[in-house]
């Protein structure tokens, strides 16, 4: 009887330490070739299981030549942070994380757990360190510098057939919407029911603001040197935002609608336009090549620039990390010419090297890349400044059409809450 | 005598006893330190902070608005479930054809998944949805609201939908009530001359009241800790109009704040056994027997 309970309380040890338990079996068999064999972990959301670096071939190739495994744990998506916090706290570090590098910044607490990859020999050959970097440091790898851009998706027959150009600046996209909603369709369709989706225009409109007349801004902002409210052109970009909602250019009901329905939207062609990120592009045209999405900046202002979401889906090595220097051969692996070259290949990246070379890009993608890249007319948004969690400041940008708060509201409750929440983390000047 | 003294030990109880301080005693006593605390997602040493987490917790407007719905909810659902589970129960006791089909009818929504209901009653609470349009083709127009993005009224709707789904739990209980309760009471009652109102208010409420009083706990307790409701429904919005005690205990461990969140835990812990306990206590007092 009890030798039967043992066993099945052993079975049970056995199948919830599957980890150890897999590489222990791996290291026993397979190391015939050359020395002991090591297995590195590398930690992946589910959400992110189709990354190009945790690719079965990808993998195994890395195996054979350096005899090392890598073992994948899969994170459930909606708790991919958490887990991450619990793993890094308790010193049960994985070798490798894939995650986004400024949500590092706010989640994981980047300066404290990630190794600095500063001289890494792939360094020297990064067309942009900025997207890997933070605090100054390289602490992240990608072979993509392609960061994915934030403006006003729109859809380009529909332009055409009405004449319409791509507006300047408020008053031109006003005119716009008002030509649209005179054929029939809704101008721009607002999914407020999801708040994160409120802040792609200020998140953009803020940041073009801030690059072009006040540099060090967001330094300021997060110094305590100035608050959200000292700036009067932060409220003029909010209540354009709403303008375009009062005039009646948009979806009637904005905060039931929400963001999963957008394909759908685009798809019908029952809206034109949507303040929104180009994975929204990627993703119709995956249902539907036959319709034409395009990009352009938030017209906040006379010649935006368009906005660069901070670079999702970077490497992080942890600096517990138990295995570091075969962690860091992986990342070597990757970033080799032809590893590098294979990946934004398959992928259409942007690629972040000198010597690899970005492959030929699907139609919406070049135009941003001929509009907007390479006259370097893209300006990171606000969301890679901010070093706190950003809920607080969605909710308040849904208060302003759910509640009815002006612009200066919005402002005031988040600059509270902003305050709040670096004083919170400890950052001097709060 | 003898035996049924030496029928089970007190030793038995070990087990439940271990799990139990294992898993509520032990994360209490220990969620009641950390309370106190300013323990932080990015502080490598955790600092002993006195009151300041549970001033915070009455100071932050956004926290208090939490309090405030939370208990709207809390108050609006007894009364709701209650009073339309005990119509309900008196109803469904009667001798009706479809009794039996009915009594499925009301209960089967507590059944659902709290995830089903939102994906139901979404799209029939928008402006344009199946209920406004509903008042509109009875000539109610003027009634039609924004049910769940008006910030006034979104905490009332959402207490609704809770009604709705759980008043034939509530039911049953009820119903399990009224069938323990004696015929000739009644049957005494009739020749007495008491009509049917008279007989519920001096026979049927005074015994139900084991019933009444399960359930007025189940539902207050339930009140106070409501969640899901609210979160599947509006996610604490639109802003943070709808925000709840447990809502806010989300967003604050979203946000890091780990040593707040579990401020706000204690507290709703202390504030559930401070109204139930006595409440329990004043109700069992009032019980009758047969």
């Amino acid at each position: 009887m009890i030798a039967g309970l043992m066993s099945v309380s052993l079975a049970a040890c056995g199948s919830g330490n599957s980890n150890s338990e897999s590489s222990a079996s791996n290291g026993g068999s397979n190391n015939g070739n050359k020395g002991e064999k090591v297995t590195i972990e590398l930690a992946i959301s589910k959400s992110s299981q189709d990354s190009a670096f945790v690719a079965q071939d990808l993998l195994d190739e890395f195996e054979e030549k350096t005899n090392i495994h890598v073992n994948l744990q899969l994170l459930p998506a909606e708790q991919t942070s958490t887990v991450l916090q619990t793993k890094l706290a308790v010193d049960e570090t994985p070798d490798i994380i894939q995650y986004n590098l400024a949500s590092a910044t706010t989640d994981l607490n980047l300066e404290r757990n990630f190794e600095i990859l500063d001289n890494e020999p792939w360094v020297s050959r990064l067309l942009n360190k900025d997207v890997l970097s933070a605090y100054g440091h390289v602490y992240s790898f990608h072979v993509s510098q392609d960061t994915g851009m934030q403006g006003v998706v729109y859809n380009k027959d529909m332009f055409k057939e009405l004449g319409l150009s791509i507006p300047q600046n408020f008053e031109e996209f006003l005119a716009v919407c008002e030509k649209i909603k005179a054929s029939g369709i809704t101008p721009v369709f607002m999914p407020f029911k999801d708040n994160w989706a409120a802040n792609i225009w200020p998140a953009a409109a803020f940041a073009d603001y801030a690059a072009k007349n006040e540099p060090a801004l967001f330094d300021d902002l997060n110094a305590n040197r100035k608050k959200w409210t000292d700036i009067p052109e932060f409220e003029t970009f909010l209540q354009q935002q709403y303008d375009v909602y009062k005039k009646g250019y948009t979806n009637t009901d904005i905060l039931s609608d929400s963001y999963d329905m957008a394909v759908g939207k685009f798809l019908n062609k029952e809206v034109a336009m949507m303040f929104m990120g180009d994975w929204l592009i990627e993703n119709v045209a995956e249902k539907d090549p036959n319709i034409h999405l395009g990009l352009f900046a938030i017209p906040s202002s006379e010649g935006a620039s368009l906005g660069a979401s901070p670079l999702g889906g970077q490497l992080f090595i942890p600096k517990k990390a138990k295995h570091m220097a075969e962690a860091k051969k992986f990342l070597d692996y990757i970033a080799t010419k032809e590893v590098a070259q294979k990946i934004v290949d398959q992928r259409k990246y942007v690629s972040i090297f000198s010597d690899v070379t970005t492959p030929e890009l699907p139609e919406y993608k070049q135009d941003i890349v001929d509009q907007y890249i390479t006259p370097k007319k893209t300006v990171l948004t606000t969301d890679a400044y901010m070093l706190v969690d950003r809920s607080e400041l969605y909710r308040s940008l849904q208060d302003q059409f759910a509640g009815g708060k002006t612009p200066e509201e919005v402002l005031a409750d988040w600059n509270d809450k902003f305050s709040q929440l670096m004083k919170d983390k400890g950052v001097s000047g709060f | 005598m003898k035996i049924s003294k030496s029928l089970y030990s007190y030793y038995l109880i070990w087990p439940a006893l271990i799990i139990y301080s294992a898993f509520f005693v032990l994360p209490a006593i220990v969620g009641l330190f950390y309370s106190f605390t300013d323990w932080r997602l990015d502080r490598e040493v955790i600092q002993f902070i006195g009151w300041d987490n549970f001033n915070r917790i009455f100071t932050d407007k956004t926290l208090i608005l939490a309090i405030k719905n939370t208990f709207i909810f809390a108050i609006i659902t007894v009364i709701g479930k209650n009073v339309l589970g005990i119509a309900l129960a008196v109803g469904l006791n009667m001798r009706l054809k479809t009794r039996n089909l009915l009594r499925v009818i009301f209960y089967s929504p507590s059944i659902l998944s709290v995830l089903v209901i939102s994906i139901v009653f979404t799209p029939m609470l928008r402006s344009e949805g199946t209920i406004n349009k509903l008042f509109e083709a009875v000539g109610l127009g003027s009634l039609s609201q924004a049910w769940l993005t008006d910030p006034s009224i979104v905490i009332w709707t959402v207490a609704a939908v809770s009604i709705w789904q759980h008043t034939g739990f509530q039911m049953a209980i009820y119903l399990a009530g009224l069938q323990s309760i004696s015929k000739e009471y009644y049957e005494a009652a009739t020749i007495d001359g008491a009509g049917a109102w008279k007989s519920f208010l001096k026979i049927t409420l005074p015994l139900l009241l084991p019933a009444i009083n399960i359930n007025l706990m189940l539902t207050l307790i339930g009140g106070l800790k409501v969640f899901s409701e609210v979160f599947v429904l509006t996610g604490g919005g639109p802003g943070n109009a709808s925000q709840v005690v447990g809502t806010i205990i989300l967003r604050a461990f979203g946000e890091g704040s780990w040593g707040l969140g579990t401020a706000i835990n204690t507290l709703l812990f202390v504030v559930v056994t401070i109204i139930s306990i006595p409440l329990l206590i004043f109700m069992r007092r009032k019980e009758v027997t047969e």
